[in-house]
């Protein structure tokens, strides 16, 4: 029992961890990323692949950082200078792409078979029974920072801008701004939290294959991020939980509906997800404990 | 690689692009007038492809009317989420419209997997040879692909530019605010819009599913390789989006050739990039004001 208690908290964790860095995109920023799970796929991939090499764990997971942040520069650049929604596609493009070649690239990623035997966080370190537990309070620790970095990018005066670009972008450019610049900097900035959180990820499982990478990540997290409000951490919070609690949850369905095969229990849950995110858009725009006063869009 | 296969891809890529040219449409239309990219696109083709061959599988009968009962069914379920969800949304952030658009599309794919499963489907049809001239193959059920196709993109073409309905159309494609100081009502041209996407990505899914097997993520798969083809013809405008996506298939079929279909995603992907980086506005778009 606490065994599965420490395994849906670090699960948590690691959504809250993507979570933060598409609030940042989109909460904070208004960039619609609908390719996130890409970032975390580079970032999972860089880790566990440098890991495999041999390199130390805490610089393969600044590479992996780094990698999936740098990813994201040329889809900023190129689409975010045109106005409209090419970020959704070139992102949700790019996502699929970063798939495709993981899918494919045999030589590198072992393809479909996917990449065994990754170096598991604190092996060798501690206590085996306590590696879990360890786990935790890393991702809780590594979570504390990034959230304290967002709070303070939010409150710096690239925060101020970056939320009045979300606002009023005409002001903005008014004002002598690039807008396309910034908002370039806050994707980097949340693709770099995915890709960190893709590689703790990595060094948890200790086993990734392609098919953990499928846009209908990305769209959890979307779903953890409307129903929690957009454009707050606290609500990033709420969403998360009530995800994985979600998610977890429908695991249990099983035992109630015994005459139900496992796919038609798969398309529930995702029949689910896409329900969801259509009602809270119609009838909660604020997220479900959002104030109603604001609306964010 | 030798010019007789170069040749047969390019024939392949014509047929493609010419039934995916009727979903782009509908992707173009709906961005012109809805105003956002409609990611649900892809998933009401799967679910034309599926309501082909349930058709086939209950009530029997002939191909032709399996395919006008798919195209029925994606323009009732188009219909049904313009009044339940994008109407509700028309006058609020394109955002807004877009993500609802990805919860539409996952709900009718699951609803589809739910009652199907993950298995492949094939429509049943009598098989035919291709007539061969000297290595360039030509196969007649392709030949009714794209006679079908035609006809129905004839047809749209037609009520778009002849007629009063497709110049309301017109008018609140230019420019809503004046469109409705004219007079214009939007309600009866949203009606048409949505029930002429519906039915186009309906029968398009219907052909891709004669010509390839059919499977839960058919549409999907093919959201990116659509969007890439109707930004590179101009996102909004009709003629665009048809020659857009007829040239990109032409492209990807080719190019696939020499890097193999694993890759076709990749390649619409980079396809889409370039354009974004070297003519924005497509071949036939108006120019997009650089932010």
């Amino acid at each position: 029992m606490e065994g599965y208690l420490i395994a849906i908290s670090i699960s948590v964790l690691i959504y809250l961890l993507m979570a933060s860095g598409l609030a940042l995109q989109y909460g904070f920023t208004g960039l619609v990323n609908f390719g996130h799970v890409g970032f975390f796929a580079i970032g999972s991939y860089t880790s566990a692949l440098l890991a495999l090499k041999g390199v130390p764990i805490p610089v393969s997971l600044a590479a992996a950082t780094a990698l999936a942040a740098l990813a994201a520069y040329p889809l900023g650049m190129i689409s975010l200078r045109l106005g409209g929604d090419y970020l959704a596609i070139v992102t949700l493009g790019f996502s699929e792409a970063v798939r495709m070649t993981l899918q494919t690239e045999e030589w590198l990623t072992r393809g479909m078979h996917g990449l065994p035997g990754i170096p598991r966080l604190f092996a060798g370190w501690v206590d085996p029974r306590m590696i879990d537990f360890c786990i935790f309070l890393l991702l809780l620790a590594v979570c504390a920072v990034v959230f304290l970095l967002i709070h303070h990018i939010i409150r710096s005066p690239f925060g101020r801008v970056i939320e009045a670009i979300r606002d009023n972008e005409v002001a903005v450019r008014a004002l002598g701004k690039n807008p396309a610049q910034f908002k370039t900097r806050s994707l980097m900035i949340g693709a770099g939290i995915a890709g960190l959180a893709g590689g703790l990820q990595a060094h948890y499982l200790t086993f990734i294959s392609p098919e953990q990478y499928v846009p209908l990540i990305t769209f959890y997290i979307w779903i953890a991020l409307v129903l929690g409000g957009v454009g707050s951490l606290r609500g990033v919070v709420i969403g998360t939980v009530l995800l994985v609690g979600f998610l977890e949850g429908s695991r249990f369905l099983r035992d109630v509906f015994t005459g139900v095969s496992e796919v038609q229990l798969a398309s529930v849950r995702i029949w689910i997800i896409g329900m969801a995110l259509i009602c809270v858009v119609l009838y909660r725009p604020q997220g479900l404990f959002g104030k109603s006063s604001r609306r964010s869009n | 690689m030798d010019w007789i296969s170069i040749a047969n891809a390019v024939i392949n890529g014509v047929v493609i692009g010419m039934l995916l040219a009727l979903p782009a449409l509908a992707i173009t239309l709906v961005f012109g007038i809805a105003r956002f990219p409609n990611a649900a696109t892809g998933d009401y083709m799967t679910l034309g492809a599926y309501t082909t061959i349930a058709s086939q599988m209950f009530l029997g009968g002939s191909i032709v009317v399996a395919v006008l009962g798919a195209m029925t069914m994606t323009a009732a379920i188009s219909l049904l989420m313009y009044f339940w969800v994008f109407r509700a949304l028309a006058e609020r952030s394109h955002v807004s419209r877009l993500i609802a658009s990805i919860g539409v599309a996952f709900a009718v794919r699951s609803t589809i997997t739910f009652f199907a499963g993950q298995d492949q489907y094939v429509v049943d049809l009598p098989l035919v040879r291709a007539w061969n001239f000297g290595g360039i193959r030509i196969l007649p059920t392709d030949l009714y692909i794209v006679g079908a196709a035609l006809i129905a993109l004839l047809l749209v073409f037609c009520v778009m530019y002849l007629t009063p309905t497709g110049r309301r159309m017109r008018a609140i494609a230019d420019s809503p605010e004046l469109a409705a100081a004219s007079g214009i009502r939007a309600r009866r041209v949203m009606i048409f819009l949505w029930a002429v996407a519906g039915a186009f990505c309906g029968l398009g899914g219907a052909l891709l599913g004669i010509k390839a097997v059919v499977l839960p993520e058919l549409g999907w798969e093919l959201l990116m390789p659509m969007f890439a083809g109707v930004i590179l013809g101009g996102i909004g405008s009709p003629v665009g989006a048809v020659l857009g996506i007829v040239t990109f298939s032409i492209a990807q079929e080719v190019a696939s050739l020499f890097v193999g279909p694993a890759y076709k995603v990749v390649l619409a992907f980079l396809i889409l990039l370039c354009v974004l980086l070297l003519r924005p506005q497509g071949m036939f778009g108006r120019p997009i004001a650089a932010r």
